[in-house]
C-alpha cells in the first residue's frame, strides 16, 4: 500500500529557460540540454583577439568544417560534466583493478619474452601519442564553434592524459615500479625510425589551425591505430598467453568504443547539414584521404616492428583497417578525392 | 669481484607524478618551437626555463575523475531533494533571488568562457606542466557554470529573471559590464589571461566576487546554492594556487617581465573591482538577511588579506599594491550605496527587481556606513517621498557609460561625494569617457583595444539594439512582464505572497 504524502503544488511558471523553450518547445529539459545548448556567446564581442585580430573571439570561420546549427550535433552519451566524471572514474577504477590484480599475480614478468619486449617498445611510446591528442582536442575545445562540440572535445582533450597514463601507470608497473621502461619509450618515440613517421605526423597536426581538420586527421590516425594496436593484437595476445597484454589493451578497446560514439555522430551532423553538408563533405573528402595515406604511412613501420616481435600480421591488420575506414567514410558519403 | 646488482629504485611521489604528467613532453623536431606555441612571444613575457614551474597540485587522471565525481553525486542529492520538497519557499523572501539573478546572468557565463580559455592554455603554454594545471581547471570551470545552472533551473520554474540568462548576458547594459571584462581576458595574450583571470579574478577578488553569493545563500536559506559554494570550493583553491603559481613563475623567470606583470596587475586589480561594484550593491541591498557590509568585506578579503598579506610577499619580487587602490579604500564607504542607487533607477531595463531599503536596513545602513550613510540616507528619504506622491523613481533617459567598465557614470569624487566623478581622453579625434581614473589608464595604455568595447548606450543609438524606444529595446533584450522594476507589487512578490497564504490555510496537496 503507498501512503498519502502530502506536499504543497505549485504551479511552475515555465519548465525551463527560453532558449530551450524556443528549441525544443515547453517541455521540460533535462540536465544535458540546460547546461550545453547555447552556452557559448554568439553575439556582440566586445574586444579582437590581440593574438589573431582577423576573427572574433569566437567564430565558425575557426574551421572550413561547419554546421548551419551548431546545436544540430549533440552528443549521443549525454555528457555534461557529473556523468562524465562519473563514468571516467567507474572506467580508472577497473583499470587500477586489473593493474592490481596483474601486480599480485606477477602477469607482467610472466608476459612470453617476444610480448615483453612489444609492450615495451610499441606499445609504451604511444603515451606520447595520446599527449598529442590531448593537444589536438584542447585546441577544438577552445576554437570549435557550439558548446556541443567543445564540450566533447575537451572530455576527449582529458581523456587523452587519462589514456597516456594508463599506459605509463602500466609502464611503470611493468618495469616494477620504476620509470625505467618510460624512459626507454620516450627514447624510441624521440629517435626510432619506426616512430619517425608518426611523431611527425602529430606535430604537423598539432600546428593545423584548423580544428576541424586537426580533429579529423587525428581520429583517422586513431581509427587505423586502435584498430591495429590495441583491438587486433589483444585478439592476438589471447591466442599467445600475453593475457596481461590483452587486459591493458583491452581498456584502451573499451574508451575508443565510447570515443567513436561522439566522432561518428559529428560526421553525421557535418555530411547531413541540409545547407552547408555537401561542403563538408567535399572538405571532408580532402581531409580523409590525406589522413588515411599519411597514418597509414606512420603506422607502417610501427606494425612492421610489432611482427618482428610477435608475428601477428599487424601489417595484414593495417591494410584492413585502411580498407574499413574508407568503406566507412564511403558510406558516410564522404569519398576519397 | 663482482658488484651485485642495485635493486631497481622505485618511484618517489613528485617523480612518480613527474612521470604521468610532464614526462609526457616532448621537444618537437619537424615544426620549430615557434610554429607549435605561436601565442606566447608577442605579450614580451621572457620564459627561460619552463621545466622550473612547479605544479601547484597533484592531481593524476583516475584521482580527478573518482573525486570529481563524488562531489557531483553529493550536490545533485541535494538539488534533487530541494526541488522535490519545493524548498524555494523557505528562503527569506523572494527577493532574496535577486541577487541569484545577478549570478546567473552575470557570472555564471563567465564560468563557461573561463572554460573555454584554459582549454587554450591548455593546449598553448609551452610547459607541459602548467598545461595540465590549465586542463583541470578548464574542466572545473564547465563544472562550475553546469552546476551553477542546475542548481538555480528550479528557481527559474517558479520565479521571473532567470529564463533568458544567456541571451541577456550578450545584450543587457549591466551585464556589458562583466561581459567586456572577461572577452578583455579572452582576447588578451595567455599570459595575460593567466594573470587577469587565474591571479587577479581567482586569487586577488575571488573572496570578493564569490564569497559574498554563497554566504547570502546560506543566510537567506538558499540551500542549493550554499551547497554548490561549498562544493567548489576545493576546485577553487587549486585554482588559488594556479594563479599563485602563474604570477611567481612569470616574475622569476626574468626581471623584464616584472613591469609587464605590474602593469597587468594595475589594469586587472581596476577591472575586477569595477566588477564587484554590481557585487557590492547585492551584498548591501539585496540580501533580507545581511551577512556583512561591502565595507567590511572589502577590509577582511582585500585590505587585510591581499594588501596585508599578498602583496607583502610579492614585494620581494618588486611588485607593488595595484596602482589606484587608495581610491578603492577611499570608496568603501560608497561603492555600494552608489552602484545600487544606478541600478534602482535603471531597473525597468533590468531582469532583477530593486526596492527601497526598510528601517531595519536603514538601521544596519547607519551603523555599518557611519560616513555616507548621513548623504545616502537623503536620497533615500526624497524616494520616499517620491513613493508617498504616488511616482516611484526611474530613469527614462539613456545613461552615458564608461568605455571601460561599462557602468553608468555614476561614481562620485572620494573628496567630494556630492560631485560625479567623470574624466575623458581623446583619442584620434574623438572624446572617451570614464568613471574614474582606473579606468582611464587602463584606456590609456590600450586606446585601440577598447574604443572597439560594445557599449550597450551607443549600440542603442545606433539602432543595433532591435529597436530606438524602450519597450522595443527590452524585447530585444528578452525582458518578460514581471522580470524588472520594482519588487513590491511584482509577480515574485505576489505570488510568494499566495504561496505563503495557501500553506497558512493548510491549503496543502491535491489527492
Amino acid at each position: 500500500m503507498q501512503f498519502e504524502l502530502r506536499t504543497q503544488v505549485i504551479q511552475p511558471q515555465r519548465k525551463t529557460f527560453q532558449h530551450l523553450i524556443d528549441r525544443y518547445g515547453d517541455r521540460p529539459a533535462s540536465r544535458y540540454e540546460e547546461g550545453t545548448i547555447d552556452l557559448q556567446a554568439t553575439a556582440n564581442y566586445h574586444f579582437r583577439p590581440l593574438w589573431g585580430p582577423e576573427k572574433e573571439i569566437y567564430s565558425p570561420d575557426y574551421s572550413v568544417l561547419k554546421l548551419t546549427d551548431a546545436y544540430a550535433f549533440t552528443d549521443p552519451r549525454q555528457y555534461y560534466y557529473a556523468p562524465y566524471v562519473t563514468a571516467r572514474a567507474d572506467m580508472h577504477e577497473a583499470f587500477g583493478s586489473t593493474l592490481s590484480y596483474l601486480e599480485k599475480r606477477g602477469m607482467f614478468e610472466r608476459l612470453p619474452g617476444q610480448w615483453r619486449s612489444l609492450f615495451a617498445q610499441v606499445t609504451l611510446p604511444l603515451r606520447h601519442y595520446e599527449a598529442a591528442g590531448q593537444m589536438i582536442n584542447s585546441h577544438a575545445a577552445r576554437f570549435g564553434w557550439g558548446t556541443t562540440i567543445t564540450q566533447c572535445a575537451a572530455y576527449a582533450a582529458f581523456d587523452r592524459v587519462g589514456n597516456a597514463q594508463i599506459l605509463s601507470r602500466a609502464g611503470i608497473s611493468f618495469a616494477g615500479g620504476t620509470a625505467e621502461s618510460l624512459a626507454e619509450a620516450k627514447a624510441l618515440w624521440l629517435d626510432d625510425e619506426a616512430f619517425q613517421g608518426l611523431r611527425k605526423l602529430m606535430e604537423e597536426t598539432l600546428v593545423q589551425r584548423d580544428w576541424g581538420i586537426g580533429l579529423v586527421t587525428l581520429d583517422v590516425v586513431d581509427q587505423l591505430l586502435y584498430a591495429v594496436f590495441f583491438t587486433h593484437l589483444d585478439d592476438a595476445a589471447i591466442g599467445a598467453g600475453a593475457g596481461s597484454f590483452s587486459l591493458v589493451a583491452s581498456h584502451l578497446t573499451d574508451w575508443f568504443n565510447d570515443q567513436r560514439r561522439w566522432v561518428d555522430a559529428l560526421y553525421k551532423a557535418w555530411v547531413q547539414d541540409q545547407e552547408l553538408g555537401a561542403a563538408n563533405a567535399a572538405e571532408l573528402s580532402g581531409i580523409v584521404s590525406a589522413a588515411l595515406s599519411a597514418g597509414e604511412a606512420a603506422l607502417a613501420p610501427i606494425a612492421a616492428k610489432a611482427d618482428e616481435f610477435v608475428g601477428a600480421d599487424c601489417a595484414g591488420a593495417l591494410t584492413a583497417a585502411v580498407a574499413s575506414v574508407r568503406d566507412k567514410f564511403t558510406a558516410l558519403g564522404i569519398k576519397e578525392s | 669481484m663482482t658488484i651485485a646488482p642495485k635493486a631497481p629504485r622505485k618511484l618517489s611521489m613528485k617523480d612518480r607524478y613527474s612521470a604521468l604528467t610532464r614526462d609526457l613532453e616532448w621537444d618537437p623536431s619537424y615544426v620549430s618551437t615557434e610554429e607549435m606555441f605561436p601565442f606566447t612571444s608577442f605579450e614580451g613575457i621572457k620564459i627561460h626555463d619552463w621545466s622550473k614551474w612547479e605544479d601547484p597540485f597533484r592531481l593524476t587522471v583516475d584521482a580527478y575523475a573518482k573525486y570529481q565525481a563524488e562531489k557531483d553525486k553529493r550536490l545533485y542529492a541535494v538539488l534533487d531533494g530541494f526541488a522535490q520538497s519545493q524548498g524555494h519557499l523557505s528562503l527569506t523572501d523572494a527577493s532574496y533571488l535577486n541577487a541569484m539573478k545577478l549570478f546567473l546572468q552575470g557570472v555564471s557565463p563567465l564560468e563557461y568562457q573561463a572554460h573555454r580559455n584554459f582549454a587554450y592554455l591548455s593546449r598553448h603554454l609551452n610547459g607541459p606542466g602548467p598545461r595540465f594545471a590549465s586542463l583541470c581547471q578548464s574542466l572545473d570551470e564547465i563544472r562550475h557554470a553546469q552546476t551553477e545552472i542546475h542548481t538555480l533551473s528550479n528557481y527559474n520554474k517558479y520565479y521571473a529573471g532567470f529564463h533568458s540568462y544567456l541571451h541577456m548576458h550578450d545584450r543587457v547594459w549591466y551585464l556589458s559590464v562583466p561581459k567586456s571584462f572577461f572577452d578583455d581576458a579572452l582576447s588578451a595574450g595567455p599570459f595575460e589571461f593567466l594573470i587577469a583571470i587565474g591571479f587577479s579574478f581567482e586569487y586577488l577578488l575571488t573572496n570578493l566576487l564569490f564569497v559574498p553569493f554563497m554566504s547570502g545563500a546560506s543566510f537567506n536559506g538558499d540551500l542549493p546554492t550554499m551547497t554548490f559554494g561549498f562544493s567548489a570550493q576545493s576546485d577553487e583553491s587549486r585554482h588559488m594556487t594556479l594563479g599563485l603559481e602563474a604570477i611567481k613563475f612569470l616574475l622569476e623567470q626574468d626581471p623584464d617581465n616584472v613591469p609587464i606583470v605590474q602593469h597587468w596587475i594595475n589594469k586587472w586589480f581596476w577591472r575586477g573591482y569595477r566588477v564587484t561594484a554590481l557585487v557590492a550593491a547585492m551584498l548591501d541591498y539585496m540580501l533580507p538577511r545581511k551577512v556583512m557590509s561591502w565595507k567590511e568585506a572589502f577590509e577582511l578579503y582585500f585590505e587585510q588579506q591581499m594588501l596585508g598579506g599578498l602583496f607583502q610577499d610579492l614585494a620581494y619580487y618588486g611588485i607593488e599594491p595595484p596602482k589606484h587602490v587608495d581610491k578603492a579604500i577611499q570608496e568603501k564607504e560608497w561603492l555600494s550605496h552608489q552602484a545600487y542607487w544606478i541600478l534602482y533607477q535603471f531597473s525597468h531595463a533590468a531582469a532583477f527587481t530593486t526596492t527601497t531599503p526598510n528601517d531595519e536596513a536603514r538601521e544596519w545602513f547607519a551603523e555599518m556606513y557611519p560616513e555616507s550613510w548621513p548623504i545616502i540616507k537623503t536620497l533615500w528619504e526624497k524616494e520616499d517621498q517620491n513613493l508617498a506622491n504616488g511616482g516611484r523613481h526611474f530613469i527614462r533617459g539613456l545613461p552615458q557609460l564608461c568605455q571601460v567598465c561599462q557602468i553608468p557614470m555614476g561614481f562620485t569624487e572620494m573628496d567630494d561625494p556630492l560631485k560625479i566623478a567623470q574624466r575623458s581622453v581623446i583619442f584620434e579625434g574623438e572624446r572617451y569617457n570614464f568613471c574614474s581614473d582606473g579606468c582611464q589608464y587602463i584606456f590609456e595604455h590600450e586606446p585601440v583595444k577598447f574604443r572597439q568595447a560594445w557599449l550597450p548606450v551607443h549600440q542603442i543609438y545606433q539602432g543595433n539594439c532591435g529597436a530606438a524606444d524602450l519597450p522595443g529595446v527590452l524585447q530585444w533584450y528578452g525582458m518578460q512582464p514581471g522580470d524588472g522594476g520594482e519588487y513590491l507589487g511584482s509577480v515574485d512578490n505576489e505570488n510568494w505572497k499566495t504561496w505563503h497564504a495557501q500553506a497558512d490555510h493548510n491549503e496543502l496537496g491535491e489527492d
